[in-house]
């Protein structure tokens, strides 16, 4: 019999339900696509700042010119991302030239900033040349550089506006042989450069410092401190609107039940006259409500999520490979609160049920 | 008579009226704080990235190759190339002057501390000069890293001391890199022999990049003591910059005029540095790509993030103004038959609906842009410290926004009621 009537009452009032119905789900859908947005906002953002290459330098410390090449496989070990730089100077037709070494696939990750025609790599007896060098010798890709004690072939032109434009970046071990360097377990590097993530960046700096004794384990403070900045305000700003959307929202589904109750004034006029107990009528509105809101949390999870995931696809491309970059978690939350403000609005209109006299409603006043 | 309905209408239910305008504010108001926040975010983002240093280096066009590891050159300088000091105060003359954050001119030399080579610079630490248009304006290394760490203190511009049988002469002073302070073991307030005179030692500079191996002194003191007077080897310039898109990356040269102007006209790192050549003509410009082009990413991803976001929300609030309106026909089919019935044509009825329709929504909307404006200025004050600058366009915007999207919500369920025979709908019917 319960059921009867509540199934009735929304197949009887399927407009007014359906618009009730699409309000919620819409509150219910910029929800859920906030939130998901902001949950996963601060991994996506890290990730963009990875192309401000390292974020710290172990350095010679006191008197010394090298640190130990064992650096690298410290910093991998913690998680990070390392690599290795020499810095020494070659001659090319008998000029002094800036020649660096570095270890080309450790060091891609911490050097997507530069602007390279040709390879980004240089294997054995190949190099890449910054682009005021080659201005100044007139090279071209392909061309043999005669650099005295290691002539190599051309294989990229490197522009970043910084000190690479003008060097010669030679692989690590070519350009260690070229400065003189030790090999072997006594093998060193000029510096070597670090990225670890932004969250970990303290723990990195302390264990590899702990570690590195005779080395100068820096942070770069600059982007270190404007990544967190930026994130973190970012962060905030997310936080904010997606908190005040869930305000709105709240209010929005909390008006919308208890109207549903209030236009109905007449209808439980009848229903009291012939002999409904108010618990029931009030139990008939909840079941009414919750229907409601179980069906709009629902539909605007579904949908929630779908805009996420667009706005994940068109902003972060690159992150979406690694991941669909939605949160499925944000369906307890925003069905939960949905679901608590519908009842608790409903109810708190159903109060006017037991005030109701049938005889003066019915009367029309 | 018209009026009269109307009012009448809205005395009559007041509670009805209420629920239906805080709806529409609600949806106002949502729309109103993500546009204003949307619009300035951007603004917001590229000065706190300002604090990753400069992003444009100015260094004399040069014949020979910089021979340089870490600061200290490998090859006799040349006193041929250099960048005049009193040219440099131009940089703030281009056409993008109002997006240059700060410049900070310095000279290199190299002094002998401790058995080896420390790079040595002399720098504008903050100084005040009048630009081109009479305005006082501020360069110097602190406009351009204003974020960096100093224990003790930095070196003002301005202090002087009469020295030298008189004459007026700039004080000895030097900041520290901390790695050059660590080896050597100074303090702030020690003094330091560096190329032959007494330094007072000002401040210690940790920033963890190459700064740690400088020591820093006033650009004047070095130009003296190298015999280099209005010379400068490098100015850097910090940039309020728009991110780079396909059109920055075509070659200006290969541009069609209109093009040009369009290119010229955007301060993209491209264009501010072409600008910069154009004033110092004895010097190139090149964007510090680590920076600027990073930078750009950044602010392009946090930009669009939000407009999608803002869309998003944008939509909502549109289709919960519009089922609420919807809705408040629906109520009153009744009442509709009734006037039907009683003889008000289709035009009466509809005027009398769309009018009392697009009140509500005026007043929805007037309620819930303010409400959204403060709201959007609550969160830039929170998160940003500073009021945003929220154009005063966008209120008049949304409110109109509000009120056709109420009339558009309206229309369908009214065109519904007065096809809909009297009879049938006083039955209570489809």
């Amino acid at each position: 019999m319960f059921r009867t009537f509540v199934i009735r009452a929304v197949q009887f009032r399927k407009r007014r339900l359906g618009l009730a119905f699409a309000a919620l789900a819409v509150s219910a859908t910029l929800a859920t696509a906030l939130f998901s947005v902001y949950s996963d906002i601060e991994r996506k953002m890290r990730v963009q700042f990875r192309g401000f290459g390292a974020n710290i330098v172990i350095a010679p410390a006191g008197g010394g010119q090298t640190v130990p090449l064992a650096a690298v496989a410290l910093a991998e070990r913690q998680g990070a991302v390392a690599a290795p730089f020499i810095y020494t100077v070659g001659r090319v037709k008998s000029e002094p030239v800036v020649v660096a070494g570095t270890d080309f696939r450790r060091a891609g990750p911490l050097t997507n900033y530069w602007r390279v025609e040709g390879a980004r790599t240089a294997a054995p007896g190949e190099c890449l040349v910054g682009s005021s060098v080659a201005a100044h010798f007139r090279l071209k890709l392909g061309q043999k550089l005669e650099l005295d004690g290691a002539p190599c072939t051309i294989r990229g032109i490197v522009s970043s506006g910084g000190a690479e434009d003008a060097q010669v970046i030679l692989p690590f071990d070519a350009a260690a042989q070229l400065a003189g360097l030790p090999e072997g377990n006594k093998a060193a590097a000029s510096l070597v450069q670090v990225r670890a993530d932004g969250e970990r960046l303290a723990s990195v700096q302390a264990a590899l410092a702990k570690q590195l004794p005779s080395a100068d384990v820096r942070l770069l403070h600059a982007v270190a401190e404007t990544e967190a900045s930026v994130v973190l305000k970012l962060r905030s700003t997310l936080f904010l609107l997606t908190a005040l959307i869930m305000a709105i929202t709240t209010l929005c589904v909390s008006t919308n039940c208890s109207a549903l109750v209030l236009e109905r004034s007449k209808e439980i006029g009848i229903l009291k006259a012939i002999g409904a107990a108010e618990r029931k009528i009030a139990a008939l509105f909840l079941s009414e409500s919750l229907i409601l809101g179980v069906a709009s949390a629902a539909v605007g999870y579904g949908v929630g999520l779908l805009v996420a995931w667009w706005i994940g696809r068109q902003i972060f491309p690159e992150s979406v490979a690694a991941g669909v970059g939605v949160n499925y978690g944000v369906f307890l939350p925003v069905a939960g609160v949905t679901l608590a403000m519908a009842a608790a609005a409903t109810l708190a209109a159903a109060a006017r049920i037991w005030r109701i006299k049938p005889a003066v409603i019915l009367r029309g006043e | 008579m018209f009026f009269r309905f109307v009012s009448q209408s809205i005395r009559r239910s007041p509670r009805r009226k209420a629920m239906t305008v805080a709806a529409v504010a609600m949806g106002t108001a949502v729309a109103t704080a993500m546009l204003g926040v949307m619009l300035d975010i951007g603004d917001r983002v590229n000065r706190e990235l300002r604090s990753l240093g400069a992003n444009l280096m100015v260094t004399p066009k040069a014949q020979s190759l910089p021979v340089e590891i870490g600061g200290i050159s490998y090859r006799p300088v040349s006193s041929q190339e250099y960048i005049p000091e009193d040219q440099v105060p131009k940089i703030k003359s281009t056409f993008w002057q109002l997006n240059i954050t700060g410049f900070a001119p310095s000279l290199k030399a190299a002094a002998s501390l401790g058995g080896r080579n420390v790079p040595v610079e002399g720098v504008w630490f903050r100084r005040r000069f009048r630009g081109a248009d009479g305005s006082m304006l501020e360069a110097g290394l602190r406009t351009v890293n204003g974020e960096w760490k100093v224990d003790g203190r930095w070196i003002d511009d301005r202090a002087r001391n009469d020295q030298n049988n008189g004459a007026v002469e700039a004080r000895l002073e030097a900041m520290l890199g901390g790695a050059v302070a660590g080896r050597l073991g100074v303090k702030p307030g020690d003094t330091l022999q560096l190329f032959g005179q007494p330094f007072t030692v000002a401040g210690i500079i940790s920033t963890g990049g190459e700064e740690e191996d400088r020591i820093f002194t006033r650009l004047e003191v070095l130009q003296r003591l190298t015999n280099r007077p209005n010379q400068v080897d490098a100015v850097q310039v910090g940039a309020l910059t728009k991110p780079e898109d396909e059109f920055a990356r075509k070659d200006p040269a290969k541009m069609t005029p209109k093009e040009y102007d369009r290119w010229y006209c955007t301060p993209y790192i491209s264009s501010i540095a072409h600008q910069i050549e154009e004033v110092l003509p004895m010097a190139v410009a090149r964007p510090i790509w680590r920076v600027a082009d990073n930078e750009g990413k950044v602010l392009g991803k946090i930009r669009g993030l939000m407009m999608l976001i803002t869309l998003a929300a944008l939509a909502s609030a549109g289709l919960t103004v519009w089922s609420v309106m919807a809705t408040t026909v629906l109520e009153r089919r009744e009442e509709i038959a009734i006037m039907q019935a009683t003889g008000a044509g289709n035009g009466l009825v509809a005027a009398l609906f769309s009018t009392e329709v697009a009140l509500e929504g005026a007043a929805g909307g007037l309620l819930g842009s303010w409400v959204g404006l403060l709201l959007a200025a609550w969160v830039g004050r929170a998160v940003f410290q500073t009021s945003l600058e929220i154009p005063a366009i966008l209120g008049p915007i949304v409110v109109g926004a509000a009120v056709l999207a109420s009339v558009a919500g309206a229309a369908q369920p009214l065109r519904r009621a007065l096809l809909l025979q009297p009879a049938v709908a006083l039955r209570g019917g489809e």
